[in-house]
């Protein structure tokens, strides 16, 4: 029966990074490498922990709704809208000198830095390829950091990660007209670092590098369940399966400028790894002549994203932010799947944060993606069609200074 | 003010939904699909597991077409519909459990259709009630049996269908809808017939068991393209594919014979008098054949030989056929019977080569496309190929196309529409339509 079951092209692209882990930072473009704001800059720049006086608690959490329309090329009349789900990606930080004035500063941030998901009508077009996907991660990250002098410091954090994967689509073998189905989920493990360094060259001039490392997320032991018919259920067996995912490395360089006493810019270029995201492999653990361990090409490239953000001082109490970037996708030609129909996405944003007395900040925030309709195809499943995505992502958070 | 702020809402999220459209469809240039008549034979008209069915009929690659063209003018489309699933003359195939008589097991084969019994009456002339008909595939017929008169006494499905069904030819029949485009996929009878008797075709005269002489072909084929084209009606022709390469011949592959040592060296003493002429080995070895040009009248099969699909599993399991009995010559296709097949294939496909050339209408090299099946096609993310049963192109008899395998070959032809008059009529959702139906 051959390989009935072409492999699933579960991707992550440029969407799939959410480069959600702060609420001052995504207000601002997502620059967030050379000004440590608060507890968050745990994750965009460890080193900036030490220059925290205080220690700082912050939580965000984002509502993301991402609406994807597919349409039949080259010449058709058929088209599809992905199913409205919100996604409320969440961030967790903790830390700050380990006690008044201390060079050395501890901290631990509890964030999802990589999650997407989509679903398509179990009856569509592409339902051979993918019906919903759905993947989240979860990092923990225990961070130490260590301020020489006034002017640098540095930080590295340990990344322990966790993520789980679902897996359903449609397969073509039918009884009754009705289409079989594979179900694939598991638990992924992995782990990684997070460093940087945080340089304040001025009072109005700061710097900042950064290196989070690729994190292979392993799951050990999926399950997939097959839904065939009965005279082909030998054929299917119920069976565990082993993936490897590998997350890219991300480097970022950042530069932070007081222009006045109220008006801030930043810029941020990080460098993405994603040719990391070379295949996705499953091996099954029972293999029949129609369920053969599949490997299924992705072939990702690298990206350099762009990023600037402004804030404003109104008053005492308020701060406004604008800010965009510009995220290429790593997707190549010939390998756009309904599973993530990525393109390059140019991302406004803007926020406020207010702050009713020194020690509480409550930050909102609010992004809206633009998607440019990209035209492609899976060559691998010979699908192809136009995709369209708009993303609106509104989030809030609290920061409490002690 | 407050409208301002309703407006500009409304505005925000309405920026939030996606809003691409799909093309509208076009017709293109100097074509009308108003009556659109397809032209053919049992392919055309949607014969599949061994029979002609209803659901078959409405699945056909015609009825595909003309349901895609009512994006761009396409009028109604009439089809001589059978009342029933059962299957006309004879029951249809489906995939069910099967014990042969030495196995020792039941294994996953097609078996007859049991269901009801309902295609009575299918012999009866439905012209004046549901025709003209605009599908015009004819199950049976050759290209040369177009300008037979009367042919509707020598095949049901004619004389089901014609509107004069005694003494017409089907080459006038096929004008009654009044075409305005049409699809014309003739020939293949011409040497399938050859080809699934093992080329022992009847000597008896009218006999369809015989390639076809390559003249008759020529004027008959010129005969049916020209009387569709007197009113200018715009088409396209498609060839006909290599038969030696579809399921029916492909599937019992040539070296399937698998012995033991210790029966392999049973059958080398039986044969011992033939100083090694036939041998056997452990493992895969090639069958035992009739050959009545080899002194012994017998041979091994050879490469590029082939065992049709029509041989009887239990005669090679239970008594000995391909090893202590040869197999009969009207379950093999020999090397000699095989160039017949592809000189009269390439034959009638130059002729039919240069009569889309002639007419300058486009051509569909349905033996090309055909051929690609044996590497495999995907089409959103599901995959065919040739292989029997489990390919899902080719239905249960091994010589049809399933709904699907039918939606592919509708496919091709919409992109040569598509290519020939600058047209973007939508492609069929193969998957949209049955493939291989397991229990």
């Amino acid at each position: 029966m051959g390989s009935l079951l072409l492999s699933t092209a579960m991707a992550y692209g440029a969407a799939f990074q959410l480069n959600l882990q702060g609420v001052r930072q995504l207000a601002q473009g997502g620059t967030g490498t050379a000004v440590p704001w608060d507890a968050s800059t745990i994750f965009y720049n460890p080193g900036g922990l030490s220059a925290l006086k205080n220690v700082n608690a912050y939580c965000s959490v984002q509502f993301l709704s991402a609406n994807t329309r597919y349409v039949e090329t080259p010449t058709g009349s058929y088209s599809a809208d992905s199913k409205a789900k919100t996604y409320t990606p969440f961030n967790f930080y903790v830390g700050g000198p380990v006690r008044y004035k201390s060079k050395l500063s501890l901290g631990l941030g509890v964030y999802t830095p990589f999650g997407t998901g989509i679903k398509w009508d179990d009856n569509w077009r592409g339902r051979y390829v993918i019906q919903d996907i759905q993947l989240q991660s979860v990092f923990f990250q225990p961070t130490a950091s260590y301020r020489f002098n006034d002017v640098i410091s540095v930080g590295a954090g340990f990344v322990i990660a966790t993520g789980n994967v679902k897996i359903q689509k449609a397969i073509p073998l039918q009884s009754g007209g009705q289409d079989g189905m594979a179900e694939l989920k598991g638990n992924a493990m992995g782990y990684g670092y997070n460093i940087g360094v945080h340089l304040r060259a001025s009072d109005n001039i700061q710097f900042g590098i950064s290196y989070r490392s690729g994190v292979k997320m392993k799951v050990k032991r999926g399950y997939a369940n097959f839904t065939v018919p009965s005279s082909l259920s030998g054929s299917f067996p119920y069976t565990a399966f082993k993936s490897d995912i590998n997350l890219p490395q991300v480097v970022s360089a950042g530069i932070g400028v007081k222009v006045t006493e109220r008006l801030g810019l930043q810029a941020d270029a990080n460098f993405v790894g994603w040719s990391s995201y070379d295949s996705l492999i499953f091996d099954y653990e029972t293999n029949t002549a129609s369920l053969t361990d599949t490997r299924s090409p992705r072939r990702y490239k690298n990206t350099l994203i762009v990023r600037l953000g402004a804030n404003y001082l109104i008053g005492q109490k308020w701060t406004v932010m604008l800010g965009a970037a510009y995220d290429p996708t790593p997707v190549r030609d010939g390998y756009l799947s309904p599973d993530l129909p990525d393109n390059d996405h140019i991302m406004t944003t803007g926020g406020f944060v207010f702050k009713p007395n020194k020690k509480l900040a409550i930050m909102g925030v609010l992004e809206y993606v633009f998607t440019p309709v990209r035209e492609g195809s899976l060559n691998e499943a010979q699908f192809s069609g136009r995709y369209q995505t708009k993303i609106i992502n509104p989030g809030i958070g609290l920061n409490y200074e002690f | 003010m407050k409208k301002l702020y309703i407006l500009g809402l409304m505005a925000f999220v309405a920026s939030c939904k996606p809003n691409i459209e799909p093309e509208k469809p076009t017709k293109g240039d100097g074509v009308d699909f108003s009556s659109y008549v397809a032209v053919g034979n049992s392919l055309t008209a949607g014969y599949a597991d061994n029979s002609l069915y209803r659901s078959g009929q409405e699945n056909s690659y015609p009825s595909m077409l003309a349901e895609q063209f009512k994006t761009v003018g396409g009028g109604v489309f009439r089809q001589p519909l059978l009342p029933g699933e059962y299957g006309y003359p004879s029951a249809k195939l489906v995939l069910g459990s099967r014990q042969g008589l030495c196995d020792t097991a039941a294994s996953l084969a097609p078996i007859p259709y049991t269901g009801a019994l309902d295609t009575v009456g299918s012999s009866i002339n439905i012209f004046n009630t549901a025709g003209p008909f605009n599908n015009m595939g004819i199950p049976g017929i050759r290209c040369i049996d177009f300008v037979i008169p009367g042919y509707g006494f020598l095949n049901p499905y004619a004389r089901r269908m014609f509107a004069s069904p005694t003494g017409s030819r089907p080459v006038d029949e096929v004008v009654v809808a009044k075409p305005t485009f049409f699809t014309l996929w003739i020939g293949s009878n011409d040497v399938l017939g050859y080809a699934t008797s093992g080329g022992e075709g009847p000597t008896a005269p009218g006999g369809t068991n015989k390639i076809s002489d390559v003249d008759q072909f020529n004027a008959a084929y010129d005969s049916v393209l020209s009387n569709l084209r007197r009113k200018g009606a715009q088409g396209v022709l498609l060839n006909i594919p290599d038969v030696t390469s579809i399921p029916f011949c492909t599937t019992i592959p040539a070296k399937g014979l698998m012995l033991s040592k210790n029966d392999a060296n049973l059958l080398n003493n039986a044969y011992n008098s033939l100083n090694g002429f036939i041998r056997f080995n452990e493992g895969a070895n090639y069958f035992i054949i009739e050959d009545s040009s080899v002194p012994t009248k017998f041979r091994h099969i050879q490469e590029g030989e082939y065992i049709l699909l029509s041989t009887p599993q239990d005669s090679i399991k239970c008594k000995g056929w391909g090893t202590k009995k040869p197999i009969p010559g009207k379950y093999v296709l020999t090397g000699n019977e095989v160039t017949k097949i592809k000189t009269a294939t390439a034959a009638f496909n130059n002729i039919i080569y240069l009569m889309a050339r002639r007419e300058s209408l486009a051509m569909v090299d349905m033996n090309s496309y055909l051929k690609t099946l044996q590497t495999g096609i995907t089409f959103n993310g599901a995959g065919f190929n040739a292989n029997f049963v489990s390919g899902g192109a080719f239905s249960l008899d091994g010589v049809h196309l399933t709904p699907r395998g039918y939606a592919l070959v509708a496919n091709q032809i919409l992109m040569a529409i598509n290519n020939k008059y600058k047209s973007t009529i939508p492609l069929v959702d193969v998957n949209k339509y049955k493939g291989i139906q397991f229990p």
